[in-house]
């Protein structure tokens, strides 16, 4: 790749500030675009250009924009899913640190896009950094009236409200987030109706992630064509991938879609640290099922990953080299989906629990060989029975991680976990307080 | 700073002005609950009772509702935290870089395990889900700041530089 998209500010010092932000060419698209361009044409433009949302769902964005109803009676709400929180994923916070004003312009043009005269930025509530630099963008913005009535002396009026999140993963599940917004718990919601249709407050609202907001600037600016043609087929555009664990350099990696995973890890990645051999990696956030050290020549775009059986998720690319204990990680990813269930559908509260005591029984040496099919079954019954996806990302860990190393998980049992976890003589777990299940 | 708790109703009596702007930014008062039960606790330390009510008033819904707001969320103390407060990040790229043993020396430097307060009151501790700061794994964050590439030294600096 020759020319860094969405990531080409984030080494410029100050790029947060309005007048280097200015320097570097922001605003100028949104300002065009607004005095010379019709809403519709916009949206054309997106749909044209192959965006896919680059929150984990991969969905059409300019699809999705176009769901709303043509005729609303009631106000149109953007939402701007900045509660990144899917282990592995970092991305977004780049963007919203570093180069927030990229964010700002691309929320006037979606904005005028849908006619929309509102927008949250929902940020998860531990990035207080990420929010007092988007407040400090937003209040630039103002200042400059570029934000407010009349925006760049077009008819269109646009107030943006940072919002900050309060611990909770399920939030960045988008119409749990929208219950979040409202002031109540973070419970998804049954869809239909979609957010297009019935979204924030009852009204029509669109949920976009950081990361796919940023893209529009870009596509307007230089075309939709040029975008599609920086991808792989269907999935247009660049994107941040975030590749930590066992790698040389860690850190979020601009790339085009459809990058192979083998070139991420070995020559962006720099590749396994200390010359280990690559056991495992996470391709796309803890969600996404596991791939072996075989299976990392796919290609790093959302049809392909799909194809090899995982996906592209949140582009967390988690590395594991061969000293990784795979009970171990199992451990941690069950309790993490034990404590962030929401508690709302049974198999989900239930079975994250159940999933995360079984794991501990076995990490801690006290497992037993049939443990592992209780196990599976548990992750099969979770599987689509519950209102939102986290059951089925909770099931697939589970299933490709004893599924891909079931004879490191037998060998583990057998020998209690003697002279396999490496940490475990150092710091035992099991010396802690009562580990807390569900949202506390 | 902990206030006492009987003075709360008087610390978030001193909010108002503050409450307001932030309940003119939503379209629905319900909506500022977050960010007024935020700054209701950074006021007092944690969401105590008194901030519960404090945020119903404003936000026009039962207590009832706002506590259960409360315990769904992780970043808002039931209890009086400490002073500083420690997320320790247990998710998977930090535990690939050694989380879990430096955990085990956060908690015996600091003498307390997951959900507990020093008995000074300085620090409490939380063993806190992915904080999305895995490129410098492993991390923790004190109060409102990240801290990563972490290791036994540069805990120590850290913890000891608290006031």
């Amino acid at each position: 790749m020759t020319e860094p998209v969405l990531s080409r500010n984030f080494t410029v010092a100050d790029a947060w500030k309005m007048d280097v932000a200015e320097n570097h060419g922001a605003y100028e698209t949104a300002k065009k675009v607004l005095t010379t361009m019709q809403p519709d044409d916009v949206t054309n433009q997106v749909v044209a250009a192959n965006l896919r949302g680059l929150g984990g769902a991969g969905f059409p964005t300019g699809k999705k924009w176009q769901f709303l109803p043509k005729e609303s009676q009631k106000p149109i709400y953007l939402v701007i899913n900045a509660d990144e929180g899917e282990p592995g994923t970092f991305k977004d916070r780049y963007i919203l640190e570093r180069d927030p004003h990229q964010l700002i312009e691309g929320i006037i043009i979606a904005t005028f896009a849908i006619r929309s005269k509102k927008s949250y930025v929902y940020i998860r509530g531990e990035y207080v950094e990420s929010a007092r630099r988007v407040q400090a963008a937003l209040d630039e913005a103002y200042k400059k009236g570029y934000l407010g009535k009349g925006v760049f002396g077009s008819k269109h009026d646009l107030d943006i409200v940072v919002h900050r999140g309060a611990g909770a993963y399920i939030c960045g599940e988008e119409t749990a987030l929208l219950n979040s917004l409202e002031g109540g718990k973070g419970y998804p919601r049954l869809k239909p109706p979609f957010p297009a249709i019935v979204g924030l407050f009852g009204c029509p609202t669109i949920i976009n992630n950081v990361e796919t907001i940023a893209c529009v600037p870009h596509i307007l600016k230089n075309g939709p064509e040029w975008f599609a043609a920086l991808g792989s087929a269907g999935n247009g555009g660049t994107h941040l991938f975030g590749v930590s664990g066992h790698v040389n350099k860690p850190g979020v990696y601009e790339l085009p879609m459809g990058t192979p995973l083998r070139e991420m890890i070995e020559k962006h990645a720099g590749g396994v640290r200390g010359g280990k051999k690559l056991k495992a990696v996470i391709p796309g956030g803890i969600s996404a099922k596991i791939l072996t050290a075989d299976e990392i020549d796919v290609k790093m775009d959302y049809d392909s990953l799909r194809a090899a059986g995982t996906m592209l998720g949140s582009a967390g690319v988690m590395v594991m080299d061969e000293t990784t204990c795979m009970v171990k990680m199992l451990y941690y990813a069950t309790k993490f989906f034990s404590h962030e269930s929401c508690g709302q559908c049974s198999p989900c509260r239930e079975g994250t629990g159940w999933a995360h005591k079984i794991v501990t029984r076995i990490y801690h040496g006290e497992g037993s060989l049939p443990d592992l099919d209780v196990l599976l079954k548990i992750a099969r019954n979770m599987e689509g029975r519950t209102i939102c996806v986290f059951a089925d990302a909770a099931a697939w860990p589970i299933q490709s991680y004893i599924g891909k190393f079931r004879p490191e998980f037998e060998e583990y049992i057998r020998t209690k976990g003697q002279g396999i976890h490496r940490d475990y003589k150092e710091y035992d777990p099991r010396v802690g307080a009562p580990k807390q299940i569900g949202a506390h | 700073m902990i206030i006492e708790a009987s003075g709360h109703p008087a610390a978030l009596a001193k909010l108002d002005a503050q409450a307001q702007a932030i309940l003119a930014k939503y379209d629905k008062k319900r909506a500022a609950m977050l960010t007024l039960l935020h700054l209701g606790q950074d006021t007092v330390g944690w969401v105590s009772p008194d901030v519960e009510a404090w945020a119903a008033k404003w936000t026009e819904t039962p207590v009832v509702h706002v506590h259960a707001v409360v315990t769904f969320y992780s970043m808002y103390h039931q209890k009086p935290a400490g002073r500083h407060h420690v997320r320790f990040c247990t998710t998977t790229s930090c535990v690939l870089n050694g989380g879990e043993k430096l955990l085990g020396h956060v908690k015996k430097k600091l003498g307390i395990e997951n959900g507990q307060t020093t008995p000074d009151g300085k620090v409490s501790l939380e063993e806190a889900e992915c904080l999305c700061n895995c490129e410098n794994a492993p991390m923790m964050q004190v109060d409102d700041a990240y801290h990563g590439d972490l290791d036994e030294s540069k805990i120590d600096k850290i913890l000891d530089g608290l006031q």
